[in-house]
């Protein structure tokens, strides 16, 4: 057989800058999860099932990063006549599985989790920025594009985490969480009217 | 040289991108949040994703022009090609091609040339007609909260087989009257020298042998061999595959039959081929440059012609020239085919057999009792010994058979039979 050329070569460059993308996104959703779970006291009960949900969905995204879906090409169906009842279960569940979207699920976890936590405003906000670097990694890592696509967003992102950083600020006040917060859950209301009128299908 | 296909409008279907649905997600997640545990931070941890959502444009181009080469449609076994795509009218955002590879494609990394085309490179690693498989184009806006995907179906490949190397042939002790460029045993015109005679009136000159007439005292002639042409007829059985997929049975008779076909043809041979499948199909024995690219299109593609093998009692004369060598590469799995070698043989063909069957029928692998396994090995020992009969029965008619384990060259089981001469009594 003649010796394979070129592809191969490239693949191999290929899966370097994969291996490199996939350590510093999995680096983030671990960081992520963690900064969400710590201090491991104090925290509301149900702290742990969210935490194994957040840890699993986070395992599940960097599984659906490395996975491509060409590989899971049943190529030689012939060939697994006597294949095991459940090794053709899992073989049939794992593509399944990786399709659903774990990186939103994580990201609902790490928050609930943050949430399940009494409240530490500039805690929550170095979560935000983890978990917002995590996003536009994965992001990045999906779309094989580098960071200079995101150029366009940097003033935005920089404005909103401003805005995240005052509303951490106005947290730690000490007349802030008391009962006369009502305009907050209106601003609340009103941005949530505007995401979902954002994500409307196009 | 590559020509540009006719330009087609693929239809784009438009949507939230992987970035969209995960700030949607996080903005209303810590919204919820912010409500639910009148918590002041979480609202504000919205305000990145919320900002960043704001600028997406609901607009993207409905339809793509898209243009293929028409490039190589035949590849040989992992030799790498490539579809070249040009596309236009994608709008200010950025475009990413992918190939979903079909069955024995190995895609690679698309990367867009100085010439405006995308290079989306392959690899077909396994002989036949294939299909490439389908191109996706992932088009993002400016923002990189709108994707848009289209997909376009790629033309199929004929991939041939990589030939089996073979530098020497088996050729025959009485070859027939055709000019050619193997030395025979006759005198005649050729370059290889036979012997010397005494000259008699009529002949050349120019080929008196000086040295041996000075010695003998009389005129002494060199005399040359003929060169003649052989008649080789490759018989393909592929009516069975077995074995690890990529080093078959199958794989290893068309490379073999590839590599037979290619070295006859380049000897200036006229070569034939029968191809024993599905189906029984042939090509009668013919020299030259189309004949080879007759025989590679038949050893890869089955367009399913030919007589159906239940019909078929004794292998076609108009494919069995009288005085060719029979060349048969097959695992010898087939009665059928057997019979017919047989029947070659008796009709004074010679004939050898490259067997390439190097597999074992998998059984007991999966028995769990000891009795099941010994069983199982009993069963494997008997059907090794009806193998080892077979051949031995091929051999007792005079039918040498080599064995060839697919990753040497053809020359190692062929030569003892390079040197030792192939009577053929027809």
């Amino acid at each position: 057989m003649r010796a394979m050329t070129g592809i191969t070569g490239r693949t191999g460059a290929r899966i370097g800058a994969q291996a490199r993308v996939a350590v510093a996104v999995t680096a983030l959703a671990a960081g992520t999860v963690l900064w969400a779970w710590l201090p491991a006291t104090g925290a509301a009960p149900g702290t742990r099932p969210v935490l194994l949900v957040a840890a699993f969905s986070g395992i599940m995204t960097v599984a659906q990063l490395l996975t491509e879906p060409s590989r899971l090409l049943d190529t030689w169906s012939d060939a697994r006549i006597y294949e095991g009842l459940l090794p053709a279960f899992a073989r049939r569940l794992w593509p399944g599985l990786l399709v659903l979207p774990w990186a939103q699920a994580m990201t609902v976890a790490a928050l609930v989790l943050e949430a399940l936590h009494p409240s530490r405003p500039w805690h929550t906000v170095v979560l935000g920025v983890v978990l917002l670097g995590f996003l536009v990694a994965l992001h990045l890592a999906e779309t094989a594009a580098g960071p200079a696509v995101l150029r366009p967003q940097v003033p935005l992102l920089a404005a909103g985490l401003a805005l995240a950083a005052l509303s951490a600020g106005a947290a730690a006040l000490p007349a802030a969480g008391s009962a006369s917060d009502w305009p907050l859950a209106v601003i609340a209301a009103v941005a949530a009217l505007l995401v979902a009128v954002l994500a409307l299908p196009i | 040289m590559l020509t540009a296909g006719p330009q087609r409008a693929v239809a784009v279907k438009w949507r939230l991108s992987g970035l969209g649905r995960s700030l949607v997600t996080f903005a209303l997640t810590a919204l919820v949040l912010a409500v639910i545990t009148r918590r002041t931070e979480f609202a504000g941890l919205a305000a990145p994703a919320l900002l960043v959502l704001v600028p997406r444009r609901r607009s993207g181009p409905a339809t793509i022009r898209l243009t293929l080469a028409e490039g190589a449609r035949q590849v040989t076994e992992n030799e790498q090609s490539a579809v070249l795509a040009q596309i236009s009218r994608h709008g200010e955002g950025t475009l990413r091609l992918k190939l979903h590879p079909a069955a024995w494609i190995v895609p690679g990394s698309a990367t867009l040339g100085a010439d405006g085309w995308h290079r989306v490179p392959f690899l077909a690693q396994r002989w036949g007609l294939r299909p490439v498989g389908t191109l996706e184009g992932i088009l993002h806006d400016r923002w990189r909260l709108a994707e848009g995907r289209f997909v376009a179906d790629l033309p199929a490949v004929t991939c041939l087989p990589v030939p089996a190397r073979l530098d020497s042939l088996v050729v025959l002790s009485k070859l027939p009257a055709r000019l050619g460029e193997h030395a025979a045993r006759a005198a005649g015109e050729g370059t290889e020298f036979a012997g010397i005679r005494e000259f008699v009136p009529g002949d050349r000159q120019r080929r008196i042998n000086w040295p041996a007439t000075t010695r003998r005292g009389t005129l002494q002639l060199n005399v040359f061999a003929a060169e003649r042409a052989q008649v080789t007829v490759v018989l393909m059985d592929v009516s069975a595959d077995v074995g690890t997929r990529g080093l078959s049975s199958a794989d290893l008779a068309v490379r073999a039959s590839a590599g037979l076909a290619s070295a006859y043809l380049a000897a200036r041979d006229r070569v034939g081929l029968i191809s024993f499948g599905r189906r029984l199909r042939w090509i009668s024995p013919a020299t030259g440059r189309r004949q080879a690219e007759r025989i590679m299109h038949m050893i890869t593609v089955d367009h399913g012609d030919g007589e159906p093998l239940g019909m078929v009692t004794r292998l076609p004369a108009a494919a069995l020239p009288p005085g060719a060598l029979i060349i048969v590469v097959s695992p010898l799995l087939s009665l059928r085919l057997i019979e017919a070698l047989r029947e070659l043989r008796e009709r004074g063909f010679a004939t050898i057999v490259v067997d390439v069957l190097c597999a074992e029928p998998d059984v007991g692998s999966g028995l769990l009792r000891s009795r099941d396994r010994a069983m199982a090995r009993l069963a494997r020992r008997i059907w090794r010994m009806e193998q080892d009969a077979i051949r031995f029965s091929l051999r007792e008619l005079g039918i040498p058979v080599a064995t060839w384990d697919g990753i040497s060259s053809l020359d190692e089981p062929l030569a003892p039979y390079t040197r030792r001469v192939l009577v053929n009594r027809a």
